[in-house]
């Protein structure tokens, strides 16, 4: 078993390397950082412009393992290898690797282009969702934790659907092996009242029994996490809206927050939006996601 | 132990508030008489004014100019009735909320027959006439239309011809469509409304112009033929084109100054809505004759047929009619909404079962409440005539807003020290004249009305005997946590 870790070359982050390093220091395996270039062409092309792709391909490959292994010799607790790979998608490439080293992990980064500190999903770890048979976390961007340190809690991502009961026991299962605490976080919601109809408060009284049923869902998650051996925290982030709500969640260092990936389903996409990718899109911390 | 049933009958909710407050809960105080004006407007144009020309005309003739004049003064009235109650019984919900906490079980259970009937049929109503638009703006636009058999309901109308008609298909449609935004937890804005308003208020005005261009005063001629039976007849269909108007009173809690502000706006918006309304009418007459009415029915775009007969071309008639189309959607989403919180009010005191406040974890509104009830109005809207929901819903509205009158001069009397940030002016003289004006509408209803009303409220008493006086909250609760409204101002002789 391994920590496949997705690294990119020219991307001035190594979000990703500093948590597959924290995530090893909490439940040591070797972490193994994979770099995706562009495949050549295989027809032939004047002037050997396809060759000559080639070779970048493979210089860039070389560098940008090299320098990830740079980065990992300098965790000295934590065994590595450092790889390179050409592949048309780079999601198939990371998934058909992972398969290949058995990886229980695929940790990936934020990318570039979205906020500091925060989880974005990018097009090819979105792919990745959807596709992979193991755990994907993904660090923020800019993610480093303190040198040496460990993962200490796991806040899981709670609705009281039989989605969220079968992720609690799959989470459940990972922190017993990490050792780590955990806390159960559910978002509760109050939409907006219609401005032009006559009934008062009316999202009030809607979000007062939704929070009714929030709690009663959690007192139900708390006593069958207590069985399973675990103390964990209730928690619930009420707000108008999902940045308002997790606004208010407070982290420390050495938290992830887990998120089931079947409520990412495309279909529950297009019709309703979903609200795991909206938890992940807000996280300020690393995020398991766990098919 | 069970209680009595004669006291069980009168049995009132007490107010308790939550002793915890969550995030966002407390009202700012922020919306000013402009605003909420606007509100009362955005609430309140597109319900009627857009179909009920054709059934209100043919009753009083070219003196559907008075009924208007009298619908909206029993709508401003009651409006402001509406507004003394809500600020003095502060909960969530509306007129079977306050009726529930100021006269009784047996009220509130009325009360709520009568919402019920005013917001699911009314839905259903609205979606019918939006039908009718739809499909003249298809076929101005695209020149194609969904089949005669697809868009009419099936069951004929008070003249008795056979429609040939199945289903009014896209009536069902924009229900279903409404239900998924609000299963999504949609809501419309202060902006959206704005917006609305806009598109509302060009089109009409669009509508107004065009018409008086082509004035012909012999339309006016005979003003009075049809007498006061005609005028009160018309007045109670044209009533339901004012419900909304409430909205207004029920924002009291997020005005500066509901004792200055509230009847500004209610006044104001009610002017804006009775001067749109009453010009728009006078516009049709002044295009067409009373006959032209009595042939159209209120399934069709009658303001967009008479601006293609009056311009001889299609432009303008399609642009009133995209401006409908528009318009409407969101007072059927509103009108919806509103239904599905009254229900979801009804079952937390137990009234109906509990399913209707399930609240689901992934959308985070009721879903089993908003389908049933979309199915319902989906299926008035698809397979009952216009004709026959109007004074259905107005008769409900009317019943509503009057037991409202007598419940301020009732509360006055047994609560005088209850604290009232909005006191109706002209008390005691307001409250009755608006029992008056709405007994004088209601006279004007048809025999058929009464009996659908009675029949309804029947079923709903019913109801309550054989289920809900079982399930009420009321009948168990030991800890006032229960029973107690997510926020608010405390009262003190509760």
């Amino acid at each position: 078993m391994t920590y496949l870790v997705g690294y990119r070359p020219y991307k001035d982050d190594k979000s990703a390397l500093e948590l597959a390093c924290q995530v090893a220091r909490s439940m040591p395996d070797t972490v193994h950082a994979l770099t995706v270039v562009p495949r050549g062409w295989e027809t032939a092309a004047g002037s050997h412009t396809d060759r000559d792709f080639v070779a970048w391909a493979q210089q860039e490959g070389e560098a940008s393992a090299a320098e990830a292994q740079a980065f990992l010799r300098e965790q000295p607790e934590v065994s590595s290898t450092s790889t390179w790979v050409t592949g048309r998608s780079v999601p198939a490439a990371i998934l058909e690797q992972a398969t290949a080293l058995d990886a229980s992990l695929i940790i990936v980064g934020s990318g570039p282009d979205g906020p500091d500190g925060r989880v974005t999903v990018t097009s090819k770890t979105g792919r990745l969702l959807h596709s992979s048979h193991v755990p994907v976390v993904i660090a923020p961007r800019g993610y480093r934790p303190e040198p040496g340190s460990k993962i200490t809690r796991a806040t899981i991502a709670f609705r009281d659907d039989d989605l969220t009961w079968q992720l609690l026991d799959r989470v459940a299962e990972i922190c017993r092996r990490v050792g780590t605490e955990v806390r159960l976080l559910t978002v509760a919601l109050q939409h907006q009242s219609m401005v032009t109809s006559p009934v008062r408060a009316a999202e009030a009284l809607v979000f007062d029994k939704l929070l009714e049923q929030v709690h009663g869902a959690q007192a139900e998650a708390v006593t069958h996490l207590k069985g399973l051996g675990f103390d964990p925290e209730p928690l619930v982030a009420e707000g108008t809206s999902w940045t308002e709500a997790l606004a208010g969640v407070p982290w420390a260092p050495g938290d992830v927050l887990a998120v089931g990936s079947s409520s990412t389903h495309q279909l529950a996409n297009v019709f309703l939006g979903s609200s795991a990718g909206k938890i992940v899109r807000n996280s300020t911390v690393p995020v398991v996601v766990v098919p | 132990m069970s209680l009595p049933l004669s006291k069980q009958l009168w049995r009132r909710k007490p107010i308790v508030f939550q002793h915890q407050h969550h995030q966002g809960e407390e009202l700012a105080r922020n919306l000013n008489t402009f605003q909420l004006m606007m509100f009362g407007v955005g609430a309140t144009v597109g319900t009627g004014i857009f179909f009920v020309l054709s059934e209100a005309i043919p009753k009083a003739g070219p003196a559907v100019l008075v009924s208007f004049l009298i619908a909206g003064i029993a709508a401003g009235l009651s409006a402001l009735c509406y507004a003394e109650m809500a600020s003095a019984i502060p909960v969530s919900g509306s007129t079977y909320s306050y009726a529930y906490h100021a006269f009784g079980e047996l009220v509130a259970v009325v009360i709520a027959g009568c919402v019920l009937l005013e917001y699911g049929v009314a839905t259903g109503a609205v979606a019918v006439g939006w039908s009718g638009y739809l499909n003249e703006f298809l076929v101005e636009t695209v020149g194609w239309q969904i089949p005669h058999q697809l868009s009419v309901s099936p069951i004929p109308g008070p003249d008795g011809e056979p429609t040939g008609g199945w289903v009014n298909l896209p009536a069902m449609i924009l229900v279903l469509m409404c239900m998924l935004l609000l299963i999504r937890g949609a809501s419309e804005s202060a902006r959206v409304n704005t917006v609305m308003v806009i598109i509302k208020l060009s089109v009409l005005l669009m509508f107004v112009v065009i018409c008086f261009s082509v004035f012909n005063a012999e339309h006016f001629e005979n003003f009075w033929d049809k007498g006061v039976i005609g005028i009160s007849a018309a007045a109670a269909t044209i009533f339901f084109s004012y419900i909304g108007l409430d909205a207004v009173a029920t924002a009291g809690e997020e005005v500066k100054d509901p004792q200055r502000a509230l009847p500004r706006a209610i006044i104001g918006a009610l002017c804006i809505v009775s001067g749109i309304y009453i010009a728009v009418a006078a516009a049709g007459l002044a295009a067409k004759p009373v006959e032209y009415f009595e042939q159209t029915s209120s399934d069709e775009a009658v303001l967009s047929l008479i601006l293609k007969d009056v311009t001889g071309n299609e432009v303008w008639s399609t642009v009133l009619a995209g401006g409908a189309v528009i318009s409407i959607f969101s007072v059927t989403l509103v009108t919806l909404y509103g239904q599905t919180r009254i229900l979801f009010a009804v079952a937390r005191d137990g009234l109906i079962p509990k399913r209707f406040l399930e609240v689901n974890p992934k959308t985070m509104t009721p879903v089993f409440n908003t389908v049933v009830v979309s199915i319902v109005v989906a299926l008035i809207g698809g397979f009952i005539p216009a004709d026959y929901l109007w004074d259905t819903v107005s008769v409900g509205t009317l019943i509503a807003f009057s037991v409202v009158a007598i419940g301020i001069i009732a509360l006055r009397r047994t609560h005088p020290d209850l604290e009232r940030p909005f006191k109706v002016p002209g008390y005691p003289v307001t409250p009755i004249l608006t029992v008056l004006v709405c007994i004088y509408i209601m006279m004007g209803l048809s025999a058929i009305t009464w009996v659908i009303f009675s029949c309804w409220i029947a079923l709903c008493l019913i109801w309550y005997f054989a289920y809900g006086r079982k399930h009420a909250t009321l009948n168990h609760y030991v800890d006032p946590e229960e029973i107690a409204e997510p926020g608010g101002r405390k009262l003190d002789d509760e």
